[in-house]
């Protein structure tokens, strides 16, 4: 029975063939197919004469003609310099380590030792420390400059975020609404420049009692500026807590997020890319503007509101979840323009239908696919196993003299490879929703949100642990005749680790996995055939275990 | 117990403190390798001559900060190259002026040749060419530039933040087009 519709694999099949990104079984069939249709091959042997003539053009045209670089290639060295002194801003603890020449190691590690003891004895709390002596190395800095002219959103759980010019000529006062001021005022935070150094210090030296976390995380409003978030939890007070993050090139507050005892919270982000005039001088009027295109806060969501949130985009993804639309299925889920917006090129006439089926009418959510003629249709795969590679023909003969022959050999492979197949489908989804909804935007979620991300994240664990378990029971016994070891990896995961590093930790688990199958059942050639290729699967089955145990653990907090 | 933890950490801090200037000498190798191929595609995207070799300097010292701050990065060129589309669509939008990267490109390729190899049917084929690529969509082309470059579909979608699968459409697309001019 032909696996595709027509008789042959569509073109973006063999192009994805050729570019070694099929699933392992996919891929197989494919090439199966390949070996036997004169027309497909033809058509692949046509592809392939496209992709030469690709690169010729990078060659000869791009390479060739576009003009070189206006001057001459410089060193990297001043550079490095620039990013070493920017890093050298670090806090203590970052810092100890450059006392001490690289190169005369033993002196270095007790040297940073005995450092290590004195501040820990000096200080007793090393997250306080680093807190402190970041703080007063901000406020340092922001005293050798002036005010710089900065734009910043003001996101406050209720109603739409704003932008605001606040520094220069436009004064330093934020238009903060008065019971949101008066909050302030109460919990002794100076409520003119809220996202300074210098109002943090001051509100945190002013606490009795105290508990700090320091980590680096990257700016929210640019992912590549790294920033050192300090988070300060105060036990009583009006204030809950407060989060700043301080750009690491120059100690400069780029977002501070308060958290009110009563549920409140603002967020104070700095716009990376300040409205400045044509000639300089910065926009001077507050204006209404989306700052993002999230909101991140069901109880905002109780009142009629014109644009999606957070929450909109959470349901959608959890329907689409319910009919199986986000496995594999290229369905893409954004909130833009205050909508949430189901797109899709390639998607199947059929599961486009159920997609408008269940989200047509929605508030704020638009479908939206392009060129339903240019579906790419993945057909369930039902075409027989086969190896057939040669380069580890060792392992698998010795697999088919374990399993009692060829065909026993192939109803393996079948069985192991179409378990991988579905796990990978559901390692995908997981990492998709961790990335989705990062533990930094989780934080902001209502409880409810919180409680439904993690349903849908679990749903996928539980899903993949079902695959895991199936791949396992066939793989054991097999693998374990041909002198495979079986190893156990701890999943005791941190407490303060958030499941979304897990969940990638997981995918990247899955990955690996895929990889040693598809050289193990003669797939794709592979460079390992002199290892220990039954050992290392199991080990890989096992590291996927503990990710999927750190999962469950920390989705169950 | 926690000291002994403590001492962990600041030995593998130590450790990469003492691996910094390799790490300087992995980020100058990858930059003498790969600089022309970013600024090649920094300048597919239309930004200037010199503000793409700028860029390109840039992304090169943003991969050392990031491996200097611990980032683990298991394909230095698929980041760079994400971190190049980002910075480069970034200035870009920053200097709407840019002019389109092939401004003059066309009269080079009718240009007499400079050399034996470039005969005037071989010339004629890729001005042909030439017009498919600049005739796609900006997807399609982002797609396919990033993949000349030797990027896989899911490091293209890391780039361009969409899906592997969107990416392998536009890929389709692209060499649907592009097969019918060869095949003409």
């Amino acid at each position: 029975m032909s696996n595709w519709p027509s008789g042959h694999p569509e073109e973006g099949l063999l192009l994805r063939s050729l570019d070694g990104e099929l699933p392992a079984r996919k891929a197989r069939q494919v090439r199966k197919h390949l070996e036997a249709c004169w027309q497909c091959r033809a058509e692949m042997e046509s592809l392939e004469a496209t992709v030469a003539e690709c690169i010729r053009y990078r060659k000869q045209v791009l390479a060739g003609l576009l003009p070189e670089a206006p001057n001459a290639w410089q060193t990297l060295d001043r550079g490095f310099d620039r990013v070493d002194a920017e890093l050298a801003a670090a806090p203590l603890w970052k810092r100890l380590p450059r006392l001490a020449p690289a190169w005369q190691w033993g002196v270095a590690a007790v040297a940073a030792a005995a450092l290590l003891i004195v501040a820990i004895v000096q200080f007793g709390r090393t997250p306080s420390v680093q807190a402190a002596s970041l703080l007063e190395k901000a406020v340092a800095a922001a005293s050798a400059h002036p005010a710089p002219v900065r734009t910043i959103g003001i996101h406050m759980r209720s109603g739409l975020p704003t932008l605001h010019t606040v520094g220069g000529a436009a004064g330093n006062w934020l238009p903060l609404p008065p019971e949101i001021r008066m909050a302030f005022q109460a919990a002794h935070y100076d409520d003119a420049d809220p996202l300074s150094a210098r109002a943090f210090q001051a509100w945190r030296d002013s606490l009795p009692r105290k508990t700090d976390d320091v980590k680096t995380e990257p700016a929210a409003e640019d992912p590549h500026e790294p920033c050192y978030q300090i988070r300060t939890q105060a036990p009583e007070g009006e204030l809950a807590s407060v989060t700043l993050l301080l750009r690491v090139a120059d100690l400069a507050p780029v977002e501070s997020k308060f958290e009110f005892r009563d549920q409140n919270w603002i967020e104070f982000i700095q716009v990376m890319e300040p409205p400045f005039q044509p000639d300089g001088s910065p926009v001077a009027t507050t204006h209404e503007a989306p700052l993002r295109p999230v909101v991140p806060s069901r109880p905002a969501a109780v009142a009629p509101r014109l644009s999606a949130s957070i929450s909109d985009e959470l349901q959608v993804v959890t329907l689409l979840h319910r009919i199986g639309a986000d496995l594999g299925d290229p369905v893409e889920v954004n909130l833009t323009d205050g909508k949430v917006l189901v797109s899709g090129a390639g998607v199947s006439p059929e599961r486009q239908r159920q997609v408008h089926e269940l989200l047509d009418g929605a508030a704020n959510v638009e479908v939206r696919f392009s060129q339903p003629e240019a579906a790419l249709i993945m057909p369930p795969a039902d075409a027989p196993a086969t190896g057939g590679d040669t380069a580890n023909v060792g392992i698998q003969t010795r697999l088919e003299k374990q399993l009692g022959g060829r065909a026993a050999f192939e109803r393996f492979s079948t069985h192991v490879l179409d378990g991988n197949e579905a796990a990978m489908a559901h390692a995908y989804a997981l990492r998709s929703v961790a990335e989705r909804f990062p533990a930094a935007n989780e934080q902001s979620m209502a409880a409810p949100d919180r409680a439904q991300l993690h349903r849908l994240a679990r749903d996928h664990v539980a899903a993949l642990e079902t695959q895991v378990r199936v791949m396992e029971g066939a793989l054991d016994p097999v693998l374990a005749g041909v002198g495979g070891k079986a190893t156990t990896v701890p999943s005791a995961a941190g407490a303060d680790a958030a499941w979304q590093q897990a969940a990638e930790d997981t995918f990247r688990a899955s990955r690996r996995l895929e990889v040693l199958l598809s050289v193990l059942l003669g797939v794709t050639p592979g460079q390992n055939a002199a290892g220990d290729l039954p050992s290392q699967v199991l080990a890989a089955v096992a590291d996927l275990k503990a990710g999927l145990g750190r999962c469950q653990t920390l989705l169950a907090q | 117990m926690a000291a002994f933890y403590m001492s962990e950490e600041l030995v593998g801090i130590l450790r990469q403190e003492r691996a910094a200037s390799e790490l300087q000498t992995q980020v100058a190798q990858l930059f003498e390798e790969s600089r022309e191929d970013v600024y090649r595609y920094l300048m597919t995207l239309g930004l200037t001559p010199s503000r793409a070799q700028d860029a390109t300097q840039e992304v090169f010292l943003r991969l050392y900060a990031a491996l200097k701050g611990g980032e683990e990065i298991e394909n230095p060129r698929g980041w760079i190259f994400r971190v190049a589309h980002n910075w480069g669509l970034k200035v870009r939008a920053r200097h709407a002026s840019e002019n389109p990267f092939d401004a003059d490109m066309e009269a080079k390729l009718a240009a007499p040749a400079h050399d034996a190899e470039h005969d005037l049917l071989e010339r004629e084929r890729m001005l042909l060419f030439h017009r498919a690529v600049e005739a796609l969509s900006e997807q399609q082309k982002r797609c396919l530039f990033l993949r000349m470059e030797g990027l896989r579909y899911p490091e293209i979608a890391a780039a361009m933040g969409i899906s592997p699968s969107a990416v392998g459409e536009f890929l389709r697309r692209a060499m649907e087009r592009l097969k019918k001019v060869r095949d003409e």
